[in-house]
């Protein structure tokens, strides 16, 4: 119960207006386009420089897990993922926002934002010892068969079409073969120089999700359409609030299966929400109302998201080995103190630690209730008539993916990939599992060039790849998953079948 | 099923179809092979799939996706070329300030459902499309400081 | 008449414009390119060392991090040689050897003629560490393992060609042993991951960054990759000490470059400023706070060593 005894800490009138600050801040931070939470909490690192160690960790950490929360927000609104977390958000929370249900899908991704995130924080404080253990036991061949898992889901994703959903998905697998290959440094398929350091994800997901909305708007002319006349209900908090906790069965399994995920070192927090997104629609008995603007949707996507913020730091804060590039940039934070994590964090300077996870929990609270407060006003972007609204999003389009790396190659990328996939969205394609492909790609691959360099070197492939019982219990959920998806085509085509030949003797008679 | 969507559809998985076999055919001739075992793993499966589509497509038994109609094209063509003419030429030689102002004005004018003819509606296009310049200046120059290409203002 | 009225004014414009560049120089803030992630110990190290930039007595202009990770640093380097801008307002962070084991190993564009430097902050020796529960307690019991096993023995590093993977090949030279160097995706985080985890049987991995985890009770380091031992580790042997024939040759050393091009005067200005920059009492404890050895070189050491470095290296290399 240590963490009790440091609470007073976040409190001083100094630490509660930083962590505002880096609250309120994150969440501006996060709903701009092309500012990651890793960038965001970079950008921030300068001005922890001046501040005592613990207030600067809790800028940090308040804006970690409020920048996180902040992609939803451009996410639901613009259709704009901020950061690979928020992809499973646009699905449903956008289709809501068009509806005139923004403020509903604001209310309802801050709310699971919290619950998951205080979940999450929650673990951190008491299993950590027990985390930093199962965070360990993932080597290569564990992260190997986790991705292909994770590449199990793309067919069953936001397609209509399970042949099409598999086929983005690889069109994202080969995309993320492009550049230089990450162990042995050969060029591959680099055919114009703006692809030479390869395709970087955050500015291919502003294009692939924000540039087909764009184009899709144009295709509606210059006619006035419902965006004006669109009302935009207002949503009363207390109805939220119900309504999350009464879709019970997604926020646990959003809010586990983040934390789950966001422990493992390098897999993160990027496929959290998609992974999240695609169980709970598996195991919802109302699975075709997804895509639709089911609140389901959101709820599973944003509380995975936030779940992963507090165990993602485990490896941090117990072994010193950052998990994700986001804790990679708070080790600077500490380290530039003098404060090593690890087992020196929690003996030597608990107050630091505490108040750091203190702040975490205090600002995942904070965020929800400011968010709350902004959802009804930030709905009304929808009504933003379409001219407008399509003009303003290629700017941040542009504008964000030039500011990830300075690079106008980054900018060429995404308005290429855009273009392309409002095209392929008109037959079939979606844009969910070709982003999927694109991440899971360089950790499938990675992990199975070390797994088998390792296999070479000891034992054989075989037998580093297909024993012992981590291994085996991932590849029954792989089997599991690829059967699952299976099954679902053929009942679904045979609906199909049946729906057609009612149809036709209709027809006939 | 009509034939423009038809069509469309053949065209479409036809080009995805070729970027299959392209991507298969290099890497199974690049070297070295180490690098690109998990390209030719990743581009079997690819070149397989489309051409399922493809025939699929060919047959007439695409069952997802309304491909495009005419109107929509019509209405597309302005928005996009102005916006790839912004992207891949203007923001670099312009500067990406006076490229996205000028982009943003004349997709307003291009899309605004408001009449052409009424001076009310133009400043409104004006003040808009003002105020947006400044919410982005304020917003990449001044809280991020992103140095975008400048070229010929700011 | 009016022609020479108009070339003689553009000349002038043109001296004086050159004249005012360098005078003014920098007059907006200036970028440096880090081509490994942000929060690696590169990164880390960079944004430290240019925190004073903006102060008067330094540039007077902030210096902004941009990370251009990907491929060992190449894609970075390969960014920097080509698409660069040689105005002295884009400057790149150079880890030695890295980036010249890869321009001799082949496959990039750039090698140390693309780049001018300007001066080094900071040299980080590699170190071998071994899990803290390992049956492993000197450099004799790895390589004799090694010798018992031969290609057996895992080890990670953070990539291929960087400066673990030189150390790794020293060492397999100078022992006389075949090891088997797993390199890593995720950088020097990865790999001491792995070597935590106990995945691979040991690892090359930075000073700063073992130093950490020893601190941790996570590991033990073995041996440090360099001529003498380190402040940080006054406990531990060097390779030398314990009988293996290898130099300094795999030191990580840190510092800031520009392009080939960049104007001649905006090249002087940096190479006196920046270094006494880096001597700033603040990033002097920061840096040593965060556990990461400091190493300032003027721009002539600094060349210098990039031939040194350079020579040493083709020579290792060419055995492969």
């Amino acid at each position: 119960m240590d963490f009790l005894a440091y609470f007073g800490d976040v409190f001083t009138p100094i630490n509660f207006g930083l962590l505002l600050i880096g609250t309120v801040g994150g969440l501006l931070l996060g709903a701009t386009p092309g500012l990651s939470p890793t960038m965001a909490v970079a950008l921030l690192i300068p001005f922890t420089f001046k501040l005592e160690p613990a207030q600067g960790l809790i800028l940090l950490g308040a804006a970690y897990t409020s920048t996180v929360a902040g992609g939803a927000v451009s996410a639901i609104l613009l259709k704009i993922p901020g950061a690979p977390a928020n992809i499973a958000t646009t699905l449903d929370g956008h289709t809501m926002a068009k509806k005139g249900q923004g403020a509903r899908a604001l209310q309802l991704s801050f709310l699971a934002s919290a619950v998951g995130g205080v979940f999450g924080v929650f673990l951190l404080i008491f299993l950590t010892p027990v985390l930093a253990q199962w965070a360990l036991a993932f080597g290569p061949s564990h992260l190997f068969w986790l991705a292909i898992l994770g590449v199990t889901v793309i067919g069953t994703l936001d397609s209509s079409s399970v042949v099409k959903g598999l086929l983005s998905g690889c069109i994202g697998l080969w995309l993320a073969t492009v550049g230089f290959d990450d162990i042995m440094g050969a060029q591959r398929f680099i055919f114009h120089d703006a692809v030479s350091g390869g395709i970087n994800v955050i500015p291919a997901l502003i294009g692939l999700f924000a540039i087909p909305q764009v184009i899709g708007m144009f295709a509606n002319g210059r006619r006035s359409l419902d965006a004006e006349i669109l009302t935009v209900e207002p949503h009363p908090i207390s109805k939220a609030f119900g309504e999350v906790f009464s879709r019970l069965r997604a926020l646990s399994i959003g809010t586990i299966t983040g934390s789950i995920i966001g422990l493992i070192p390098g897999v993160g927090g990027q496929i959290a929400g998609l992974v999240a997104y695609d169980q709970s629609k598996k195991m919802s008995p109302e699975r075709d109302k997804f895509g639709t603007g089911h609140s389901e949707g959101v709820i599973a996507a944003e509380s995975a998201n936030n779940a992963m913020v507090g165990p993602s730091l485990v490896p941090l804060l117990t072994l010193s080995i950052p998990g994700s590039p986001t804790a990679a940039v708070l080790l600077g934070g500490l380290l530039i103190h003098g404060i090593f994590p690890g087992s020196d964090l929690f003996d030597n300077h608990p107050d630091v630690a505490w108040t750091f996870i203190n702040s975490m929990l205090i600002g995942q609270i904070l965020m929800c209730i400011f968010g709350l407060y902004v959802a009804g006003l930030a709905a009304r972007v929808a009504q933003v008539p379409n001219a407008v609204m399509a003009a303003v999003v290629l700017g941040l389009a542009v504008f964000g993916s030039y500011s990830v790396q300075h690079s106008m190659g980054d900018v060429y990328v995404m308005a290429a990939l855009g273009t392309g996939m409002y095209f392929l969205e008109r037959f079939g394609f979606s844009a969910a599992p070709l982003v999927l492909g694109l991440i899971l790609g360089p950790i499938a691959e990675a992990n199975f060039v070390q797994g088998s360099m390792i296999a070479n070197a000891t034992s054989s492939i075989g037998s580093y790849f297909f024993t012992g019982p981590l291994n085996l219990a991932l590849i029954a959920i792989v089997v599991a998953s690829i059967g699952y998806s299976v099954w679902l085509e053929l009942r679904q085509r045979r609906h199909t079948a049946k729906d057609e030949a009612v149809a036709k003797k209709e027809a006939i008679s | 099923m009509t034939d423009l969507p038809r069509m469309q559809h053949i065209v479409a998985s036809g080009l995805v179809a070729a970027v299959g076999v392209s991507v298969t055919y290099v890497s199974f001739t690049q070297e070295p092979a180490a690098a690109f075992l998990f390209p030719r793993i990743i581009s079997t499966v690819f070149v397989v799939l489309a051409l399922w589509t493809f025939g699929k497509a060919l047959l007439g038994r695409t069952r997802v996706g309304n491909g495009l109609d005419l109107e929509a094209m019509i209405n597309i063509a302005p928005g996009l070329v102005v916006s790839l003419i912004f992207v891949f030429w203007a923001a670099q030689s312009l500067g990406f300030y006076t490229a996205s102002t000028i982009a943003f004005f004349v997709l307003l004018s291009l899309y605004d459902p408001a009449p052409h003819g009424e001076l009310k509606s133009w400043i409104k296009r004006i003040l808009i499309t003002a105020g947006f310049l400044v919410v982005m200046y304020g917003l990449f120059a001044k809280l991020l400081s992103v140095f975008t290409p400048r070229e010929i203002f700011f | 008449m009016k022609n020479l009225i108009a070339s003689a004014a553009t000349a002038l414009t043109a001296l004086a414009g050159g004249a005012m560049a360098d005078d003014n120089y920098p007059e907006r803030p200036i970028m440096l390119m880090v081509s490994y992630g942000a929060g690696g110990a590169t990164d880390f190290q960079a944004r430290i060392v240019t925190m004073t930039a903006g102060n008067e007595d330094a540039l007077g202009m902030p210096i902004a991090i941009i990370n251009k990770p990907g491929a060992g640093g190449r894609v970075g380097w390969n960014w920097f040689a080509g698409q660069a801008e040689s105005d002295g307002y884009t400057l790149g962070a150079y880890n030695i050897p890295h980036f010249i084991a890869q321009s001799i190993e082949g496959g990039v564009s750039y090698s140390a003629d693309s780049f001018e430097p300007i001066a080094n902050w900071g040299a980080d020796p590699a170190v071998f560490v071994v899990a803290a529960d390992s049956e492993f307690n000197s450099m004799n019991d790895v390589v004799d393992y090694a010798a018992a096993n031969p290609g057996k023995l895992t080890f990670s590093g953070a990539g291929l060609f960087v400066g673990h993977h030189i150390a790794a090949l020293q060492l397999e030279k100078a022992a006389g042993v075949k090891l088997a160097y797993i390199p890593n995706n995720q950088g020097g985080a990865g790999a001491m991951k792995a070597v935590i985890a106990g995945e691979v049987l040991g690892g090359v991995n930075n000073l700063s960054d073992a130093f950490r985890a020893r601190e941790a009770g996570n590991v033990k380091i073995l041996g440090v990759f360099d001529l003498e031992r380190n402040d940080f580790l006054p406990d531990v042997p060097t390779l030398m000490e314990q009988g293996f024939d290898i130099d300094n040759s795999s030191v990580n050393f840190r510092g800031v470059m520009v392009p080939k091009g960049t104007p001649q005067p905006i090249i002087d200005k940096l190479a006196e400023v920046v270094p006494t920059m880096f001597a700033n009492g603040r990033v002097a404890s920061k840096m040593k706070a965060g556990g990461s050895p400091m190493h300032i070189m003027t721009r002539d050491e600094v060349i210098e060593m990039w031939m040194a470095r350079e020579a040493a290296l083709k020579e290792l290399l060419a055995g492969l």
